[in-house]
């Protein structure tokens, strides 16, 4: 069925693209040369060929509604082998059918689509329907096969093929003016039993278990211009296997939400609050060294982002966020970034600071105990176009803290990078680039790295490189 | 066996007809924004004023890119997709949200810094670092997908 559906879906796109009456077409490719030299690491001259194609085809069979939407890349090592997964690799990410009615907002898909419903941001070999009813409710639906990237070890590929052989998931909203927007959404990942898994996951780190059912409420509330508030609960609603005696799971994943309330027209304050319980949050992780449910911890964040929009096409961020995890300990990040806009002059701009304290890692060394995680962060960048000639240059400076006991750094204190790119857009669609990368950093030390970009498109006219 | 097929296509039939009769009236959102923006993030107030989408009943300055529309996008692209897509293709999601991508957003948009474009710079460094203090924020893209990279250290 998998191998099947890709090939089905590349057939239905030549017939369908030969059907279209407008067809859009965007295609880059990349190719980067570098060498590496770092122990521990892939040695060697690396000048991977990356090719991304977009197609998008409208108005098929004359019908404006119907359209077919296309996406994917291929890559080839033309010297060693840069990618994990081999010297030649791609992905197929979307191909799908998609129905627009004029009424409603009601839509139909059907093929490789990403599911962006509630909670649910995964993609999916299936078919989805959304559409407004009266009242102020929508509702919309979803089923497929989900798509499973490799991972982790082919023994455990297979258990997350066997689990994960259905997926659905649904929403029902409600909005009013004056309010906002509020619903409710269900995922389902996996209808198999995890008869692979040990019987308490929540105690045994080696636990595979990718199902999942997640059950979450949204928001998006503007009662008025000045002042809106979003955000999403989400909760862990899969039954636990057996779980453990005298173990208190929360199966709360999530609660993510933002204030922001905009006075004397040219400020914005935003206050978030999220907080995440790490059993819930990894449910179904295919990566449990990094996301293991066993942690059990809880993590939490408040952060607040005041924005002035001052005269002359200059914006001033001030931000500042404290982060708790309960396994680690609390760090504070703020700072502030300035973005300059000349659109007459086709130039953009900015540059930013932002200082983090972060508590000490407890190391298991006699020699070095503890070790601080504290760095900061500076970052300057300018782009211009005149006439078909194009121009950036993006740099960014980190400080580290700890250089000496941090064994991540090796007695490095500074990285740097800076990325400088030369293009030229002809008049056909085409666009020409070059970038330059200078880097240094703790781990791999001084690079450069060399890239061509050549970027053709057709037919996107208001609508895309946005 | 006949009857009881009878009955249920009568009852299919006209539960479609009441399900229709629930569809909202309204008009679909714009496919497609009748105007060419200009370059750098739109704020919709600025030309929308105080009016609502009438199909959400949103107002239009909930829209406004700013830097917390931008941090926090998700919430709107979960309720309104076709809010976006009236000026974003889908690629435009694909270039950070791809299941399995080959560059990094950062690589690919090496020539567009003022993409908000997660890792940028040398990022092997700074992820040993930034893992340790939010690991929640590594799972929304590599927790599940897009982690063969991270496969290779983390066994």
């Amino acid at each position: 069925m998998k191998h099947r559906t890709p090939l089905a879906l590349l057939a239905t796109l030549v017939a369908g693209t030969a059907m279209a009456q407008d067809v859009s077409v965007s295609t880059t490719t990349i190719a980067q040369t570098w060498k590496q030299n770092t122990p521990g690491f892939s040695t060697g001259t690396f000048t991977p060929a990356t090719e991304y194609v977009g197609i998008d085809a409208v108005k098929l069979g004359g019908k404006d509604a119907l359209s077919l939407h296309f996406y994917g890349w291929g890559m080839a090592d033309l010297a060693d082998q840069s990618y994990i997964g081999g010297k030649s690799t791609g992905d197929f990410t979307y191909g799908y059918l998609q129905y627009n009615f004029a009424q409603a907002n009601a839509q139909l898909k059907a093929g490789r689509f990403s599911v962006t419903q509630g909670i649910g941001n995964e993609p999916v070999d299936g078919v989805s329907a959304s559409t407004d009813l009266r009242c102020g409710f929508t509702v919309s639906a979803f089923a497929g096969t989900p798509v499973i990237f490799k991972n982790y070890s082919n023994q455990n590929q297979s258990v997350a093929a066997s689990q994960r052989d259905f997926m659905f998931g649904g929403r029902l909203a409600w909005h009013a003016a004056k309010v906002g927007e509020i619903g409710v959404d269900y995922l389902e990942d996996g209808s198999s039993p995890a008869t692979q898994t040990a019987p308490a996951p929540a105690t045994n780190p080696t636990a595979m278990v990718y199902t999942r059912r997640l059950l979450g409420v949204d928001m998006k509330l503007t009662p008025c211009d000045s002042f809106d508030f979003s955000g999403r609960t989400v909760t862990d609603v899969a039954p636990l296997l057996a779980p453990a005696a005298g173990i208190n799971i929360s199966r709360l994943a999530e609660d993510d939400y933002t204030a922001t309330l905009k006075f004397l027209q040219t400020f914005s304050l935003a206050g978030t609050f999220v907080e995440r319980n790490l059993f819930s949050y990894f449910a179904g992780s295919t990566l449990p060294s990094l996301f293991n449910q066993n942690e059990q911890g809880m993590f939490k964040a408040t952060g607040a982002k005041l924005t002035w929009q001052a005269p002359g096409n200059l914006q001033v961020v001030g931000d500042v966020r404290r982060t708790d995890r309960e396994s680690y300990g609390t760090t504070t990040r703020g700072g502030a970034d300035l973005r300059y806009t000349l659109p007459e002059s086709h130039i953009l701009a900015g540059v930013g600071f932002h200082k983090v304290n972060a508590a000490q890692v407890q190391a298991v060394d006699l020699l070095v105990p503890a070790y601080s995680l504290s760095h900061s962060e500076a970052r300057a960048w300018i782009m211009a176009e005149k006439g078909a000639y194009s121009a950036s240059l993006d740099a960014i400076r980190l400080h580290y803290a700890d250089p000496y006991l941090n064994p991540s750094l090796n007695g490095q204190s500074i990285e740097s990078a800076i990325v400088g790119s030369v293009g030229y857009k002809a008049k056909n669609g085409a666009k020409v680039s070059g970038d330059l990368t200078l880097e240094d950093s703790p781990i791999f030390g001084k690079q450069t790295i060399a890239l061509l970009r050549l970027e053709y498109r057709f037919g996107l006219a208001g609508k895309g490189d946005k | 066996m006949l009857k009881k097929f009878a009955l249920l296509s009568v009852a299919l039939g006209l539960g479609l007809m009441v399900a229709c009769s629930w569809i909202s009236p309204k008009g679909s959102f714009a496919p497609t924004h009748p105007q060419a923006l200009e370059q750098g993030r739109p704020t919709c107030s600025d030309c929308h004023g105080t009016d609502r989408v009438a199909s959400t009943d949103k107002t239009f300055a909930s829209f406004n890119h700013t830097e917390a529309f931008i941090s926090n996008h998700k919430i709107q692209a979960n309720q309104d997709p076709a809010t976006c897509a009236a000026c974003h293709a889908q690629s435009f999601c694909a270039d950070c949200h791809g299941g399995k991508t080959a560059l990094l957003p950062s690589t690919k948009l090496g020539n567009r810094p003022d993409r908000v474009s997660p890792h940028r710079g040398d990022y092997m460094t700074l992820h040993r670092i930034e893992g340790k203090i939010d690991p929640t924020s590594c799972f929304k893209c590599h927790g599940r997908s897009n982690n063969e990279t991270c496969t290779a250290c983390h066994r």
